[in-house]
């Protein structure tokens, strides 16, 4: 069976300010992206990229986004995205966590990155009230969409 | 020989302020980087031909302090980057005992002449450029060659990269022309960062090799086992010819036992002192193998 072959790249945005939220949704960051392979490899990279290009899913407060291309063009994401600074209009930079063939793996190692985050984080909070806090905010992921 | 862990980073220019360094410190942490090499540079050409024979280079800077604060989280290496125009600093350099302090030395050449020289008869490890002055210097693919079978390592900087557009396209071009001359062979990258927010994780930065020509393998190298390699070279060259590295895991005993004595005399001359390991706490274990290999380079 023949089927199209997709990547998914999960990113974790770190600002240069540390903020609660950022206001950022699938739209801008997926503007953005597009902007800088624009400016980076032109209109050839742009037409090579743009079918199959989406950003399947972004949490504003866990910082993490789920980006899908097509195989061909995968590379000519994940090399300059160490490049950006500029994310919308907030300064940030992105880190690459993984980049994985299904949405499935992706999300399975969000779910364990973000667990190991949270034992991490887990000792330096102090009362009940606030750990369960931690937990909801850090271990949310929706992936209704 | 010494174990060190992936992912390196060779380049943290040195800061006089604290604060600053063990930002970058705890970045580097956050990271995943488990090797890094603090960077302190040395203008050879500035200083006056007058004086020959005594010390020319500085003393490597204090940071015992960072180095047990991040005992095992990071493991901490120094290394000198010497700016040269001409070919007498490899007299100085030869003469010198403050070099040897330094776990890794990198060449840093300003003119066409001393980059052919910095690669065929530099006794160093590193070679890398200046990101501000542009591309005037391009390697050439005999010197390159001969340099790889020295087993010397070319340094790529990709902070500077980040942060100016100008900066990027030199880097870009040195980077490219590495991948002409020679294939990209014995290539490292590392991050040359002033702040913390210029650092990148080592897979982004794996993934940089994309736009410099390197191969997905070639970049993944790069920030890994090229490193390693380059770094037990570093010690080869400290230490001169070994077959073997000793190294003490507790105080050393010079045994009186008549028995011991005849094991001593079977051993090579270069194991001077026999190490017995015994088992006391941790705390002291860590200072004696300091002091123990500091004796042994000394």
């Amino acid at each position: 069976m023949v089927r199209i072959k997709n990547r998914y790249i999960a990113v974790q945005i770190v600002p240069y300010a540390p903020v609660n939220t950022l206001r950022l949704n699938d739209h801008t960051l997926s503007k953005c992206l597009l902007q800088n392979v624009e400016k980076y490899y032109g209109v050839y990279g742009l037409g090579i990229l743009e079918h199959g290009f989406r950003v399947k899913y972004c949490n504003e407060r866990t910082k993490i986004a789920i980006i899908r291309c097509l195989h061909r063009g995968h590379r000519y994401v994940s090399s300059i995205l160490p490049l950006i600074t500029l994310i919308g209009d907030v300064r940030a930079k992105f880190r690459t966590l993984y980049v994985g063939a299904t949405i499935i793996q992706c999300n399975k190692f969000i779910i364990n990155h973000q667990r190991q985050f949270l034992d991490r984080m887990m000792g330096q909070v102090a009362s009940a009230k606030e750990r369960q806090d931690l937990f909801k905010r850090v271990m949310e992921l929706d992936m209704d969409r | 020989m010494e174990q060190t862990n992936g992912f390196y980073d060779f380049c943290i220019p040195y800061n006089k302020d604290d604060k600053v360094l063990r930002g970058l410190l705890n970045e580097l942490v956050e990271l995943g980087y488990k090797t890094i090499a603090i960077e302190q540079s040395f203008d050879h050409s500035k200083k006056e031909p007058g004086k020959r024979g005594s010390e020319m280079f500085p003393e490597p800077h204090n940071i015992e302090n960072i180095r047990q604060e991040f005992a095992n989280k990071l493991k901490i290496l120094q290394r000198i980057t010497i700016l040269y125009v001409d070919v007498n600093v490899s007299h100085a350099m030869g003469v010198s005992l403050n070099l040897r302090k330094f776990n890794l030395i990198a060449g840093q050449p300003k003119t066409e002449a001393a980059l052919t020289h910095c690669c065929t008869s530099f006794n160093g490890d590193i070679i890398t450029f200046d990101p501000t002055a542009g591309s005037r210097l391009l390697v050439q693919r005999k010197p390159y060659l001969i340099a790889v079978r020295r087993g010397m390592y070319f340094e790529i900087k990709y902070s500077p990269a980040i942060a100016d557009s100008n900066n990027r396209k030199d880097m870009i071009k040195v980077a490219q022309n590495y991948c002409t001359k020679g294939k990209s062979r014995n290539i490292i990258f590392s991050s040359g960062a002033l702040h913390e927010f210029q650092l990148r994780g080592p897979y982004d930065v794996a993934n940089l090799s994309y736009i410099f020509g390197l191969s997905e393998n070639q970049g993944k190298n790069a920030i890994d086992r090229f490193c390693r390699q380059l770094f037990l070279r570093a010690e080869s060259r400290r230490l001169g010819k070994t077959i073997m590295f000793v190294k003490g895991n507790g105080p050393i005993v010079f045994s009186d036992s008549s028995d011991e004595n005849q094991s001593d005399h079977d051993v090579p001359d270069e194991m001077d002192a026999l190490v017995k390991e015994t088992t006391s706490e941790e705390e002291p274990e860590r200072e004696c193998s300091q002091a123990n290999k500091r004796l042994k380079v000394a």
